[in-house]
């Protein structure tokens, strides 16, 4: 019997005004234009019939898209709660009232850093005021405002800073992702990843600050996940909660599993959510436990980290059907130790990171 | 002031729905889902900011035709873990 989705990440379009050198989107975008509004609707509504209760719209910069009102106002109407996953840029007084009308829920609204010149320097664009305008107008549309930072080398030493910086935004809810290596992501990572005393240093932060906001403001902290030695439930299984729409129509079990080599999506064109989600061959393939090796075959953890991620496996082994290699019981695990014993310990030293663009 | 005097609200960004595939309550809020029972259901639903904790344990002793102080310390309870997770809030 398989289980029923929660949530459906919506990725309207790959197109971003923000150039982030940790952007998890592929490097190589899959063919095919970006779905018309009438496919988007029909998906939203064929998502809702088998029990979708959240649907997140991103991208990409979902703002791109000018049908997004329509969108979130078609969730809304299947009774799903609404949230736009988003840079911000674009999001003035009028489009936010649009969106308010439209039924959204929640906003939430990344940041790069704490103030504008390194916030600029990471994004390769000059938003940083933007987003501060864009979440003061959020806030007083009565739109709720959740704030996300992805952590990597080049912010970490400003934990506390970006901390203070998010409470003063008004925000009660602020997740602080460390990065994860996939698309632009991965390409960047040897720029990307502090140092493991970096890391130390940031986790004792981020639990004294969580204490010290407690009660006003909700810290969510996004373990880094090579440093870890179990692997994180990744998409709380393959299959079993999420699903995520691409923005040329492909459904997938979660928004990178495109980079996995080998692998068919099927399409909203071609196919209902309802047929994709139980029949096809791409959401059963990882599902349950008896696809796992060796050691996760046998292990007491094996329905409470799945195994960890896929697309992690395939990146770091070529094989998509391996123990995530963050897994110290993974016989792959050498392959995360030594690309962490190869991180430079100098910041000079460091490779020069490529801003993510479209056309790679 | 006393804690059955309090009146609590969903919390901005928290909606409370009806799931079609079960027919259950659930709060709905950014990035999360919580499954309700239904003597929760019954008190969140209740949670407008105008009603105190007190009146709405008044009205669900009479909606369930048992005596008031058997629920006082269950709806405070059930409120306290919502406040905890930011999805009701009490107005002063």
């Amino acid at each position: 019997m398989n289980h029923r989705p929660y949530a459906l990440l919506a990725e309207l379009t790959y197109r971003c005004p923000l150039h982030c050198p940790y952007c998890s989107n592929p490097t190589r975008l899959p063919a095919g234009g970006e779905l018309a509004t009438e496919d988007w609707r029909r998906a939203i509504r064929e998502a809702a019939e088998i029990g979708v209760l959240q649907a997140g719209f991103s991208g990409g910069e979902p703002l791109l898209r000018t049908d997004l009102a329509d969108l979130v106002a078609e969730a809304r109407g299947c009774g799903m709660y609404t949230n736009l996953i988003t840079s911000a840029v674009g999001l003035d007084e009028s489009r936010a009232a649009e969106l308010r009308d439209a039924g959204l829920d929640s906003a939430q609204i990344s940041f790069q850093a704490d103030e504008a010149a390194l916030a600029d320097g990471i994004a390769g664009a000059r938003t940083h005021r933007r987003k501060l305008e864009a979440a003061r107008i959020v806030r007083e549309r009565g739109i709720a405002l959740s704030v996300n930072v992805v952590l990597h080398r080049a912010n970490l030493s400003r934990l506390r800073e970006i901390i203070a910086f998010a409470a003063s935004l008004g925000t009660t809810h602020l997740e602080l992702a460390n990065t994860q290596y996939y698309g632009w992501g991965f390409l960047n990572r040897a720029h990307l990843t502090p140092t493991r005393a970096q890391v130390d240093e940031a986790r004792r932060i981020a639990a004294e600050e969580k204490q010290r906001h407690a009660g006003r403001m909700d810290i969510f902290y996004v373990l880094p996940d090579y440093y870890e030695q179990r692997p994180k439930p990744c998409m709380q299984g393959w299959g079993r909660r999420y699903l995520t729409v691409n923005p040329v129509g492909e459904v997938l079990p979660c928004p990178t599993a495109s980079s996995i080599p080998g692998m068919r999506f099927e399409s909203v064109r071609e196919h209902s959510v309802a047929w994709i989600w139980n029949e096809s061959e791409s959401f059963n393939r990882f599902r349950g436990t008896a696809w796992m090796p060796e050691p996760c075959q046998s292990c007491p953890q094996r329905e409470i980290d799945f195994g960890g991620c896929r697309c992690q496996a395939a990146l770091l082994t070529g094989n998509a059907a391996a123990t995530d290699p963050v897994c110290s019981l993974s016989p792959d695990r050498k392959a995360v130790d030594e690309f962490l014993a190869g991180i430079a310990s100098d910041d000079r030293k460091l490779p020069p990171w490529r801003l993510r663009t479209l056309s790679a | 002031m006393s804690a059955l005097d309090g009146r609590p609200s969903l919390a901005p960004g928290v909606r409370l729905q009806r799931d079609a595939i079960s027919g259950e309550p659930v709060l709905l809020y950014p990035e999360g889902i919580m499954a309700l029972n239904s003597t929760a259901h019954d008190i969140v639903a209740r949670c407008d900011g105008a009603t105190t904790v007190g009146a709405i344990a008044s009205a669900l002793a009479a909606e369930y035709e048992i005596a008031r102080e058997e629920l006082d310390a269950d709806i405070l309870e059930c409120l306290e873990v919502l406040r905890q997770r930011r999805l009701i809030l009490f107005a002063a």
